[in-house]
This record gives C-alpha cells, structure tokens and sequence, in this order.
C-alpha cells in the first residue's frame, strides 16, 4: 500500500482536523465536571486546615457534603492587598495563589478564608505556597483570632518522596503545628521552623522535621515563612 | 451472531488471559503494570482504561487498516491511541477525581504501554475490526487480571485491606500483633510477585518454559 | 547550583526510572541479555531524554498552558491546549527517535544491527514519554533544571539496564529452576535490586 505523497499528506491533514476537534469537543464536555472537582478538593483542604470535612470520604454525596459543610464554616472571605487592607470586588476563592506570587508584591490581591466555629471562636486561614524537592508543596495556615497562635495546618504536595517528603500531608507531622506561635515574645515574626533531630529549636516555634526528608521539610519552612510574610501587614493591623 | 462468537473468536478472547498473557508471556505493558498495583481501586480503573483504549484502538486502526499510508503508519497509531488516552484521562478526571490523582502520571503511559503499539502492528493492521476488537479486549483483560492478582496481593498484605474495606482491622488481628508488611507498599515487591506469578502459571504449563 | 545537583542525583538513585517507576521495563527485559547492546540502548536512552523533556517543556511552557499562548496576543491569555500535551509529547519523541535512528544508521551500522528493532520502540519507551510528563507534573521553574532532570534520569536508566545485563551474563552459568528460567527469575533480580536502590531512599544530600 504505497500511497502517493499527496495521499499522505492529505490523510494526514484530516487526521489532525479530526482528531484535533474531537479532543477539543471532549475536553469542553468534560470541563465543569473537572473544575467542580477541582473547587471541591480544595475546599476540602481549606476546611482541613481548622479540623472541619473530615467525613467527606464516607458521605454519601462528597460534592453536597464538601458545599454544605464550607458554606456552613466559611461564610467570610476577604481579599488584602500587601499593605493589609481589605480590597473589595474579588473574590477570595478564585484567587490562584501561585499568580499572585508571580506578581510584584505591590500588585498582588492576597486572599483570607474567615471560619466560624461552632464555639463561636473565629480563625483566619491563610493559604500557602511553595516548592519540596520534586515539585510543588502548598497548604492552609490557620490561626486564632490574636493572628498570632495556630489553630490547624493542612499541607500536600505534588510529588514527593513517599514514605519521607510526602509525610507532610499526613496528620502526625501537621498535629504538632496547633498552638505554635509565629511571633516571639518581642512581637518579631519568626514564623515555623522544621527542626531536624539536635538542630537548635524554640519549643513554640518549631516543629520535628521528616528523618530523611531534609529538603521537603526545609521547603516547607520556606514556604510557610514566605507566604506568611506576604500577610504581615494584615496580621500586625489585626493582632490582638 | 453465531459467527460472531466462532470457536476461533472465543480463542482470541481467552488465549491471552493464559497461554499468550501479554504480561506473563509476551513480555508487554509492564511499565504501568507495576507501578499502579499498590491499592486494588486504582489498579482496577487502570485495567478498565487499558481494556478500553486497546479494543477500540484496534478497532479504528482495523477499520482504517486499507487506507493507512504505510510511511505514516506509526504516526497514525500512536495518534490513534494518544486521543483515546487523553479522552479517558479526561473522563477519569472528571468523574473519579481521587483514583485519577492517584494514578498520576500512569494514565498518559497507557499511550507507551507496549500491548497497545504491539497488538495494533501484529494483529489489527492484518485483521478485521471485530476480531480485532475481541483481540483487544482479550489482551487487555489478560493484563487486567495480572494487574489485580498483584494489587490484591500488595494491598491485602501491604495495607491488610481489599478494595479499600480493612479485613485485618474487622478480624482484630491488629489487637493479636499483626503487623503489616511495608516491605508490600514499596517497589520491588511488585516484581517479585510477578515473578512468583510467572513460576507458577510455567510450572502449570511446562511448554511455557524457557529453553536454555 | 546546589538545587540543580540535588535534583541529579535525586532521579539517578533515588528516583531512579527503573526501581522506583517501573518505567521503560518492556526493553528493559527484553534487551537487557547482553552488556553490549544493555550500553548501546542505556547511551540512546540518555541522548533522546536530554533532547526530548527539554523541547517538551519548551512547548508546555510557550504554547500548551493556560495563558502561554500570551507571546502571540494577549487576546489568547484564556486559551488552555494543556489536553493536547500527551499528543504533543509523543510526537516530539516519535521525530526525533526518527532522526536518532538516521545518526545512529549513518555513523554505527554495528551498532544499529544489535540494537535491531529497539530503537523505533525507545518512541513507545515509557521512560521516554514518563520523563515528560513527570517533568510537566514537578513544574520546573527553567528549562535548565528539565535538562539537569532529564539527564539524570537517562543515567539512572542506563545505569539499571547496565547493571543487570551485567547480572544476566552471570546467571547463565546458575541453575535456575526450569519454570523461573529466563523471564521469572530475571522480575525476582530486578526486585532485589531495587530493594537494594530502595538504600538511597534515606539518602541526604
């Protein structure tokens, strides 16, 4: 079957036109059913971070319970600009964080997640952004009203080692976060530390870092230190 | 109908599930074989993609057998297989999120997973569409349940569950000290039970033995 | 620079393509006979992935992503092709697996006679198109550091065929039990030396 260039090239022109538009086709059709998936997976991880969605995977309707129980808590969002005012017309949930941090830090919309408790008690859940050792790592960061003390952490990653980086996103290593501080005792932001076993550490602002897994964890505290800084200013204003 | 599922077409349906079992045997698709084999859900969603995307790339490239140009056949092929591929990871992103992010990577591999490009070269470019369409499914079935037999083995020894439901916990072995095997979750366990699979299936059937 | 030799010897050893991944196992069985071809296919291996997962990020980077269509008009800022990337992807490899094996016939016919059929399979090598998309998933910062990955991962796999070609030459002379011979004692190898890579899981650089 030898074809004549024309031939092939003509095959090969419809080829891709087919091709091309099925693809395209299936990937409209599929689209709101992967962005729902999407928006559902990280509210999950926002409520995470303040202990809340914890039966996501046992209920019934994952989607209806997600919505029913992020409505229920997070019925507040801001978005801050780098000098910690509140700038209206956003909206907090559709912020990608990993633009934002492209930008200058003059330019860029910062968002906050504000949660209810059932006690009454308010925390304000700040997302963060960064690199492990093979990828991204990224997560939620919430404190307590005095903005100060941290209520809950959730972190996951993209790719890292399991059984050593890829810990992060488990709860043993994000249990012992809540009621760290990240100001010292002379109001100086000190942030997290993850500490390796005989490293130097402040009880309240360190946590135990993954044997075996330095560079996650060093990439954590970067993390954790960067994009908390970015918030500085909208935590001193509202510290208590 | 009859004709349709001729003695000679039920052969091509079962023969790979044993005696030309395109892992065991042929030595094909064992790239994503291994690596998604460490929990049972994801393996099963895995042999449905490769069952999926092996029949029906054999079918089209059957069917358009006659036309292709042979210079560009490749090229054709793996078109073929690449846009049944990205429909199914779509798919899989939009309706099983979890099993989808867990398989990562390995999805986008059913394109390079060797059953595929070898069954289209070996039987679809020379057959017609509906036996190659039975070819397709049998040899992703006989993929399939290698896939199966391994993920059983590593999640209920690995992991002391079957499909997700905890055996070990509901039997209370866990409060008599049984632990489980983390040897299980990790890599090289993967290959030794293929391994295994591969002695047994050889010591049943001795014309499979390889000479020396 | 410390990231970048990080990242080296990460994916030789650690994340070795072979041990941890599984990837690129279908001629990793089948040529892995003789140390000769093993050094052959391990060299092509390395030279098509260092050409390969950088091109491929280039064109994730400048034409498939949302938003990277912004060089040719801004008004194609909300254009996302990101579906296209495996077909992408695998076209990329399949062109220049095509020009390796022209080099390789012009230059070496020896060694385009024993690596036979093998190289038109390193285009279907799950290494090959694995590199890329691991390389889409850990979204490297420059093409730089998808270069440095590329390069450790084809080392790392040349390395793995290398070592049991090696093994296999050995085990010709063993007395393997009839049904192992061959391919099932050849799984329960490469199992006990990934068990054996498994050491650098700990490893700290």
């Amino acid at each position: 079957m030898n074809k004549s260039n024309t031939y092939i090239f003509i095959y090969s022109t419809v080829m891709v036109v087919v091709v091309a538009s099925l693809l395209a086709m299936a990937s409209n059709v599929l689209k709101p059913f992967q962005e729902k998936n999407l928006e559902i997976a990280k509210k999950l991880e926002i409520l995470h971070s303040v202990d809340k969605g914890w039966d996501a995977s046992s209920a019934d309707s994952k989607n209806a319970y997600v919505d029913g129980e992020y409505a229920k808590y997070i019925a507040e969002t801001l978005v801050v600009n780098a000098s910690g005012d509140t700038i209206s017309g956003q909206d907090a949930f559709m912020v990608d964080l990993v633009k934002e941090m492209e930008k200058d830090s003059s330019a860029r919309s910062l968002p906050v997640f504000v949660c209810h408790q059932d006690n009454g008690g308010v925390n304000y859940i700040f997302p963060v952004q960064g690199k492990g050792l093979w990828g991204p790592i990224w997560g939620y960061v919430s404190l307590k009203e005095d903005m100060n003390t941290i209520a809950g952490v959730f972190f996951d990653h993209q790719g890292e080692t399991p059984g050593l980086g890829a810990e992060i996103n488990t709860l043993w290593f994000q249990k012992p976060f809540i009621g760290k501080k990240l100001f010292n005792a002379s109001s100086q932001f000190v942030a997290i530390k993850v500490a390796k076993t005989g490293e130097p550490r402040e009880a309240e602002h360190s946590v135990d870092a993954i044997s075996g897994g330095t560079i996650t964890s060093k990439g954590l505290q970067n993390t954790i230190f960067d994009s908390m800084q970015m918030y500085l200013p909208f935590l001193t204003k509202n510290k208590k | 109908m009859s004709q349709m599922f001729s003695s000679k077409n039920l052969k091509l349906l079962t023969n790979p599930l044993n005696l030309e079992n395109p892992i065991t045997v042929q030595v094909l698709g064992i790239c994503s074989a291994l690596a998604v084999t460490v929990k049972m859900k994801p393996a099963f969603v895995m042999a449905l993609s490769v069952i999926i995307v092996t029949a029906f790339s054999n079918l089209i490239i059957s069917t358009l057998r006659k036309s292709i140009p042979v210079r560009i056949r490749i090229i054709v092929q793996l078109v073929v297989v690449a846009s049944l591929v990205i429909i199914v990871d779509q798919v899989l992103k939009a309706f099983v999120y979890d099993v989808s992010k867990q398989l990562s990577v390995f999805v986008g591999l059913i394109i390079t997973n060797c059953i595929l490009m070898g069954r289209l070269e070996a039987f679809a470019m020379a057959n017609k569409p509906w036996e190659s369409f039975i070819d397709g499914i049998g040899n992703g079935i006989g993929y399939g349940w290698i896939l199966i037999a391994v993920s059983f083995v590593r999640e209920f020894l690995g992991s002391g569950s079957v499909f997700g439901f905890p055996v070990m916990e509901k039997i209370g072995a866990y409060s008599i000290g049984y632990v489980n095997n983390g040897l299980m979750i990790m890599p090289p366990a993967a290959l030794i039970i293929v391994g295994v699979i591969i002695w047994i299936q050889r010591s049943r059937t001795k014309s499979l033995i390889e000479k020396e | 620079m410390e990231n970048h030799i990080n990242l080296f010897v990460s994916s030789v050893f650690v994340n070795n393509m072979v041990f941890a991944y599984f990837l690129g196992m279908c001629s990793y069985l089948a040529v892995s006979k003789t140390v000769k071809t093993a050094v052959g296919l391990g060299a092509a291996v390395i030279f098509v992935m260092i050409i390969t997962i950088p091109v491929n990020y280039l064109l994730e980077k400048y034409l498939l992503v949302e938003g990277a269509l912004t060089w040719i008009s801004p008004k194609l800022a909300e254009l996302d092709l990101s579906f296209l990337s495996f077909i992408m992807f695998i076209a990329v490899i399949a062109a220049i697996v095509q020009l390796v094996e022209m080099i390789v016939e012009r230059f070496s016919p020896s060694l385009y006679n024993s690596l036979g059929i093998f190289l038109p399979l390193i285009a279907v090598n799950c290494a090959i198109l694995g590199g890329a998309l691991f390389m889409q998933q850990k979204e490297f910062s420059t093409v730089w550091e998808s270069a440095t990955f590329a390069l450790g991962s084809g080392i790392g796999w040349a390395i793995a065929i290398i070592a049991l070609a090696a093994l296999r030459e050995k085990m010709k002379y063993s007395n393997v039990p009839a049904p192992l011979r061959g391919l099932g004692i050849t799984f329960i190898l490469v199992g006990l030396m990934a068990m054996a890579f498994m050491g650098f899981m700990g490893f700290k650089i």
